[in-house]
Parts: C-alpha cells; sequence; structure tokens
C-alpha cells in the first residue's frame, strides 16, 4: 500500500513538472517575440527591454528553461505589466476566496448528493423520480441565473444574507450553493445509479436476510461501493467547481481568481493567464492524486495488490 | 479673499447643523455610505488609469491644480490664481500654501514640478501623458508658484491642469514607484484617504480631517462630512439595483431605464439623471481610409439609411437624446446647427448605394458589388460595452439591413484584439464616448492625425485634422469655436462619424443621501465630498 501511495505521488510530481515543461513551450510556440506576447496591450518605451531582462531572453533556451523551472519552483511567477504587480502578489491575495468557495460548495455538494441518493436509491419508487427530475434541473440551470434567483430570494426580500463580498459566514451561503447545486444535480445522478447497482448484488441480499434494516444496508455497505465512481467523476468536477466559481464570483462581487481571470485574459495579460493555468494544472495533479490515494483507501482488493 | 468667505461659509454651515440638527436641508457630518458600482478600477492611479467609468473613484483622493465648472470655466482649488503668457506657450500658477498630502509631506511648487516631470518621462508609461503632447518643462518660479512652459501654444492645456489625469501625488509616494494596486501608498491630497482595497469586492476610503483647501466648484469648504466611503464593485445590473432596494448600499450608479421607475419620486429612494454626454456623444467612428467605407457615397448611406430617433427611444425608454453631434449637447461647445441636419434618408441613402456601384443582392437580401456583399465591421471591445450599447448597434444593424442591404457586421472583440487594430490602423468602425476634456482636444483624440484612432493610419483627411490642428494652436477663444463647429459639421458632413445618442449618467440612492451631484471635469458622478446622509 505505501508504495502505492509513494508511486503516485511520484508521478504526479511528473505530471507538474510536464504541466510547467508545456507551459514554457507553449509561450516559445506562440507566433511573435516573447516580450510583445508578455507586454499584451502594452506600448511603451523600455517596456520590451525591461521584460527582456527580467526573462533573460538574450540567453539559450536550455538555459531559459532551467531558469524558468527554478523561478516556478521559487514561487517566482514575475510580473503583471498590465496590473504593474508582481502575479503573485495579484493571484496570490486571490486564491483563498476562491478555495473557500469552492471547498465550501464541494463539500455541499457531495453532503447533497450523498443524503439524496441515498434516500431515493431504487428503482421504481416515486421519490427517486421527483429527485431525478429536480437533479436535471439544476444540472442543467445556468449558474448565472441560479445566482441571481437566490439572490432575488433569500438577500433582496427576505434579507437573509448579504448581496456581495466575503466577509464573514454569511456571505459565502448563496455563492457555494449556487455553484455547489448543479455539481450536485450531477454527482445524486452518478451516486445513485451506482448505489442501484449495488442493491441488486447477491451481497446485500445476504445482509437483508439477516434481518439489517435498509437504511443500515445502504449506508454501511452500498454507499462504500457506488463511491468509487463518484469519486472519480469528483475529481472531474473540481475542474467545474473553480470554471463556475468564475461566474459566481462576478454575480456575487465577490473577491477571487476568477475575477483576475477574466480581466486578464480581456487586456491580454499573459503573465497572469499563465499562472493561472500552471495553478489549474498543479490543483487538478494535486487532486486527482488525493483522489487515487483515496480509492486506496476506500478499495481494499487496491490494498492487497 | 474668496477661500475666506468660503471658510467662513463651511463654518456657517457647521453651526447651522449644531444648531438645527433636525433641518433636513442642512447638511450634517458623520456616517459611512456604500456605494455600488459597475467597474472595478484596473489601476487605482489616475496617471495610469484610462477606465473613464472608474475615474470618479480617483477624484475621492486626487485633486487637481484647478477645478472645471460646469459653464466650462474654472475655479481655484490647490492653485488660487494662474495667468496665461501672451504668446500661449506659459502657463503660471500660483499655489495654496497650507496643503498636505496624506502621507505628511508637503504641497508645493516642487511637488507640482515632480508630478509632470513623473507623467511626462516615457519609461514612466503614464496615459495622462496624451494630455502633455504640447508639455515642454516645468519650471519651480518660488516655493509656491510654479510654471508649466509649453513646445508651442495649446488652447486645451488650462483644461487639461483641471483634470483627474494629471491630478497631484504626493512626489514620496511616486518615487516609491507602482501605485496602481492603492492603498495608503497611493497618497493625494483629497478629502478622503484611500483606507484599504480588496480585489473583486471593495474599496474603502475614510475623511481626511485636514482637508481645508476644497475645490472652488464644491458645495461646501472643510472636510468631508461622511467619515468613510465604501465602493463595492457589483457589475450585474441586477445585483445593484437589488442591493439598493434591500437597503444594503445606499447609492448605486450605471441603473438601467428599465429600473428607473423603482427609484423615481419612490418613497425612500432619488433618482439622478447626470449631465447628457457633455463630453462625447455615444458615436460610431468610422474608418474612412479602408474599403468599402473609404467611399463617402458608402458612409453617407450608413449614416442616412436609418431612423435613429425611434430606435434609441426603445432602448432608452425615452431617458436620454438621441445624439447630433459627436460633442454632447451639454457641452458648451456643442455645434447645435446640426440639429436637424442629417439622418433618416432612406431613399437618398439607397440613391448613393447605386452610384456607388453596389447594385447587386445576395441570396439573403444584402447589397453586392463584383459578387462581394456590401459589409462594414463594428468591432466593439468587450470590457467597454455597457447600459445596453450593444443592443442598440443591433437595432441599427436590422434598419440598415432592411432599408439599404447594408451589412453593419456587429463583433464583440477583445480588448486585446482591439489594441493590435488600433495599432495596424485595421480597425473598422469603433464606437464610444470619449473621456471628457478640452473641446478641441476631445476632437483630436477621435479625428485627429495623431489621436488615438488616427495615430496609425498613413493619410487622414488633412481639412479636417487642418482644422483640428488649428484649433487646438488658436489663443484666440472665437476662432477656436468657429473651428471646433467647423470639425464637428465636417465629421458628420463627410460621414466619418456618426453620432448615436448622448448618453446619461443614472444615479439612485436612498432618500437620505444628500448632496449628490455630477462634475463637469469628469462628466460622470461627483466625489463624495459634498455627500451628507440626513438622520431621518
Amino acid at each position: 500500500m505505501w508504495f502505492r501511495i509513494i508511486s503516485r505521488l511520484f508521478t504526479s510530481l511528473v505530471v507538474a513538472w510536464a504541466s510547467v515543461t508545456a507551459t514554457f513551450v507553449a509561450l516559445h510556440a506562440l507566433p511573435g517575440r516573447i516580450q510583445d506576447i508578455l507586454a499584451g496591450d502594452l506600448e511603451y518605451p523600455g517596456l520590451r527591454e525591461a521584460i527582456a531582462a527580467e526573462w533573460g531572453l538574450n540567453r539559450s533556451l536550455p538555459e531559459q528553461y532551467f531558469d524558468f523551472l527554478f523561478r516556478i519552483f521559487r514561487g517566482d511567477f514575475g510580473t503583471s505589466y498590465v496590473l504593474r504587480q508582481p502575479v503573485i502578489e495579484v493571484v496570490g491575495s486571490q486564491l483563498l476566496p476562491t478555495v473557500e468557495l469552492a471547498l465550501t460548495a464541494g463539500v455541499l455538494a457531495v453532503v447533497i448528493a450523498g443524503g439524496i441518493a441515498l434516500l431515493t436509491a431504487g428503482r421504481g419508487n416515486f421519490s427517486r423520480e421527483i429527485a431525478s427530475v429536480v437533479e436535471l434541473v439544476f444540472a442543467s440551470t445556468p449558474v448565472f441565473w441560479l445566482g441571481i434567483l437566490l439572490l432575488m430570494a433569500f438577500s433582496f426580500n427576505l434579507r437573509w444574507f448579504p448581496v456581495s463580498g466575503a466577509e464573514g459566514w454569511k456571505s459565502i451561503v448563496l455563492p457555494s450553493i449556487t455553484l455547489a447545486l448543479p455539481t450536485a444535480g450531477l454527482l445524486t445522478q452518478v451516486l445513485r445509479e451506482a448505489m442501484e447497482k449495488t442493491l441488486d448484488q447477491p451481497f446485500v441480499t445476504t445482509v437483508r436476510a439477516r434481518g439489517v434494516g435498509e437504511f443500515i444496508i445502504r449506508w454501511r455497505h452500498v454507499l462504500r461501493h457506488a463511491l468509487l465512481p463518484a469519486v472519480t467523476l469528483g475529481g472531474w468536477l473540481i475542474g467545474g467547481l473553480l470554471g463556475g466559481a468564475v461566474i459566481t464570483e462576478k454575480v456575487f462581487g465577490r473577491p477571487g481568481l476568477g475575477t483576475v481571470t477574466l480581466g486578464a485574459v480581456l487586456t491580454h495579460d499573459v503573465p497572469v493567464v499563465l499562472t493561472v493555468v500552471l495553478l489549474a494544472a498543479f490543483i487538478h495533479v494535486a487532486a486527482s492524486t488525493l483522489l487515487d490515494i483515496l480509492y486506496v483507501l476506500i478499495d481494499p482488493r487496491l490494498r492487497a495488490q | 479673499m474668496k477661500n475666506n468667505s468660503l471658510l467662513v461659509n463651511g463654518i456657517a454651515i457647521a453651526l447651522l447643523a449644531i444648531n438645527a440638527a433636525q433641518a433636513a436641508d442642512a447638511p450634517v457630518s458623520g456616517g459611512s455610505l456604500t456605494w455600488g458600482v459597475t467597474t472595478e478600477p484596473s489601476c487605482f492611479d489616475p496617471h495610469r488609469s484610462s477606465q473613464q467609468a472608474a475615474f470618479f473613484v480617483a477624484r475621492n483622493y486626487i485633486d487637481s491644480l484647478i477645478a472645471k465648472k460646469t459653464d466650462g470655466t474654472f475655479a481655484p482649488w490647490l492653485a488660487t490664481e494662474w495667468s496665461i503668457s501672451p504668446d500661449g506657450k506659459e502657463y503660471t500658477y500660483k499655489l495654496r500654501e497650507d496643503v498636505v498630502f496624506h502621507d505628511g509631506e508637503k504641497f508645493d511648487a516642487a511637488a507640482v514640478k515632480a508630478n509632470f516631470d513623473f507623467i511626462f518621462k516615457p519609461e514612466n508609461a503614464a496615459t495622462a501623458v496624451s494630455l502633455l503632447q504640447t508639455f515642454d518643462h516645468a519650471e519651480v518660479v518660488s516655493p509656491y508658484v510654479v510654471k508649466l512652459v509649453l513646445s508651442k501654444p495649446d488652447s486645451s492645456f488650462l483644461e487639461s491642469t483641471s483634470n483627474v489625469k494629471l491630478g497631484l501625488i504626493s512626489p514620496k509616494a511616486l518615487e516609491k514607484g507602482d501605485l496602481c494596486g492603492g492603498g495608503r501608498a497611493l497618497a493625494g491630497t483629497g478629502p478622503f484617504i484611500f483606507e484599504g482595497y480588496t480585489r473583486g469586492q471593495s474599496a474603502v476610503f475614510v475623511r481626511n480631517p485636514a482637508y481645508k483647501w476644497g475645490p472652488g466648484n464644491a458645495a461646501h469648504d472643510g472636510p468631508a462630512y461622511l467619515d468613510r466611503v465604501t465602493f463595492r464593485f457589483l457589475p450585474e445590473y441586477a445585483v445593484r439595483t437589488g442591493a439598493l432596494t434591500s437597503g444594503q448600499v445606499d447609492l448605486i450608479e450605471g441603473v438601467q431605464p428599465t429600473d428607473a421607475p423603482l427609484f423615481a419620486e419612490q418613497p425612500g429612494f432619488k433618482l439622478l439623471v447626470g449631465p447628457s454626454g457633455a463630453s462625447t456623444s455615444f458615436t460610431f467612428n468610422i474608418n474612412y481610409t479602408r474599403s468599402p467605407a473609404d467611399d463617402a457615397r458608402v458612409r453617407r448611406a450608413l449614416r442616412d439609411g436609418f431612423d435613429l430617433e425611434p430606435i434609441v427611444k426603445q432602448v432608452y425608454l425615452g431617458t436620454v437624446p438621441r445624439a447630433w453631434s459627436i460633442i454632447g449637447p451639454a457641452n458648451p461647445a456643442y455645434n447645435k446647427a446640426l440639429v436637424g441636419s442629417w439622418g433618416n434618408d432612406i431613399a437618398g441613402a439607397n440613391r448613393l448605394l447605386d452610384e456607388a456601384g453596389w447594385t447587386g443582392r445576395d441570396s439573403e437580401g444584402f447589397r453586392t458589388k463584383d459578387g462581394k456583399r456590401l459589409s462594414i465591421e463594428v468591432g466593439y471591445p468587450q470590457p467597454y460595452v455597457r447600459d445596453n450599447r450593444d443592443i442598440l448597434i443591433q437595432g441599427v444593424q436590422a434598419s440598415l439591413r432592411k432599408n439599404v442591404g447594408l451589412d453593419l457586421n456587429l463583433r464583440l472583440i477583445t480588448a486585446g484584439e482591439y489594441a493590435k487594430n488600433n495599432a495596424n490602423g485595421t480597425w473598422t468602425i469603433y464606437p464610444n464616448t470619449d473621456n471628457p476634456s478640452d473641446p478641441a482636444r476631445e476632437l483630436w483624440d477621435m479625428l485627429g492625425s495623431k489621436g488615438f484612432l488616427y495615430a496609425n493610419i498613413p493619410n487622414p483627411d488633412p481639412v479636417i485634422t487642418g482644422q483640428i490642428d488649428e484649433a487646438l494652436a488658436s489663443t484666440d477663444p472665437v476662432r477656436k469655436r468657429e473651428l471646433t463647429d467647423a470639425v464637428q459639421k465636417r465629421g458628420v458632413d463627410q460621414a466619418f462619424i456618426v453620432p448615436l445618442f448622448a448618453p446619461s449618467w443614472f444615479l439612485a440612492a436612498k432618500s437620505t443621501v444628500n448632496g449628490l451631484s455630477f462634475e463637469a471635469g469628469l462628466d460622470s458622478p461627483s466625489s463624495a465630498y459634498d455627500f451628507w446622509i440626513a438622520k431621518k
């Protein structure tokens, strides 16, 4: 088991290194001079020279590559020439609110999906039919629209939650529900599908025959089997959560990576875009590594191998 | 003298406030205000910002040498008086001696010189340098007298010194470097001090208790009334409206016309409609050097091939007027002779296109010549799209298609793509409103040979660029007026431009918020300096 985990950690390092390399290659493969690309929309005397000096563009390609690797390793992501600030300051200050939002929404989605699946799995029952319609609606509702609806009901009319910002727990409730519902919609469907398959297994009949109650069967025996596909999907959904955060943050006037990324793309702020891309790659690597390790813990068969 | 009387006034008002706390119309000090705004400034440093929609935020912490009044004349601010040499090349300002920057630095002639030097240095890449086209150098005449020397006469320069872009920042802060991120480091002399900024959420300002150098165009003197002003960035219309109706913010700007009835004459709220495009109207700027718009007949057909009035009325529910000139109707330099002189001549437009040889029709009903469709692109940078201007263009697009078979191809492009087109001179139609400045300078921006639109175009029309250059160099206001009138007329006659509507700023607030107004120098809401909150 430990060998499995360590080798998985090693491959994730390799993948992270590959994504840094890919970014470097992409930057150099783009048509046009690097200093023009990094300058974005800006044009003033001395800018190109300053960029060339900062990025060591007069040196050989391998030297530039190792320099780039080393800088990323040190956490130096360069300067945004558009915002005139170090990228790490721009992105760093926005990372926490987004992670907070995505995590809360993620946990919420898992709780909602688990709860609904647990209660409604089993073919031919009425609650399942209703639930699956609701899930479909949530899974296909645009985040933007959902956010505005929730704001109208719970902020503008009932005044339970503030409209914007990221101050205090109340301000995260509506955005995280907005972000969680579409994800939960998808997740429930997969989870229930898997649970229903498990419910058909002979061992469930055996457990039932021992007189164990229906809820305990589902909670202790069936759910665990159904977790594997859900966990796989969960890894993929992390990407969805980060993407959805862009819109959610905009609607709720929340600080976060969304606002920064959108602005950077629109103004050709390449250093910021590169950093966000790298960051997204790192988060994916970290998430999939974590999930693979979770597999090992969930599924005893993987441990035995 | 003037300042003394203002000060006395200020004290009188303050006393009144104490004596008659119940009187609803006497300003009271204290309280905080939250202002929901559309646009988050991408840079808070006024020397470097280029967002028209964000300058009114900077006005809270940045003062200028002089202030512009609504009638187009100027009032003292950090300079008590000023004079222009007879040859129009030397501007001398006598400064107040009691002004201190937020970081404790003294404001004097050396500080003014440091600011102009900073903006003028190319490596500092201050966008405000566009106002210093004719600037040569600054001289410290005495500790509180500064002289700004130009290389040639420039009638737009006085107004430029009232512009927030040439506002004054502590020399010590300038030295420290990049101030785009705001905060305490960005030390001006304004009525509010920059307390903090959370990207994507809000910027907070607190009262400058030492402030006693309010501009001559303000309603009071002395420190601001409010203790604290918070700008909340709420880019969505519906969210801003809901935030105000539910009392979570006190004031919003960028109210959609359809939402105006929620606030106008409603108990508990008020609605203010701002200056009607005192600066420039929202205008199609046609690149007349590129085919097919290099043919004046095609441009005129575009100008006359639709009825603008009902389109503007429909999109803005009658809240804003259609435009006749590129200069807005509230601007003293507006050429009124243009009213009713052009547009909505569909038969004429069709005749012009027939003459120009666009006689074929394709399967979709658009005119063609030599198998090519009559199509002109409108490249609208997405970050600048606001208050339904894209919908307005779609209305024009539908009319032109139906009336004359012209394909007005609206494309929302990125700011980067626009920058590239602009640098290569390959933009097609650029729709915009220009930042406020002197009228000759505004016309130069949009139609001048080295303005930001035509800078990279090899041979712009020599007549109109000549008139603009002469207006800028003229020291005679009467001659200058003749020239700016002529430029507006030629722009429309030649259909280099097609003015669409005169935008207004819509402000909505709780009824307890008082002292709201619009600033002539910005063509947008004024700073919160005069704002006060009634204690119901």
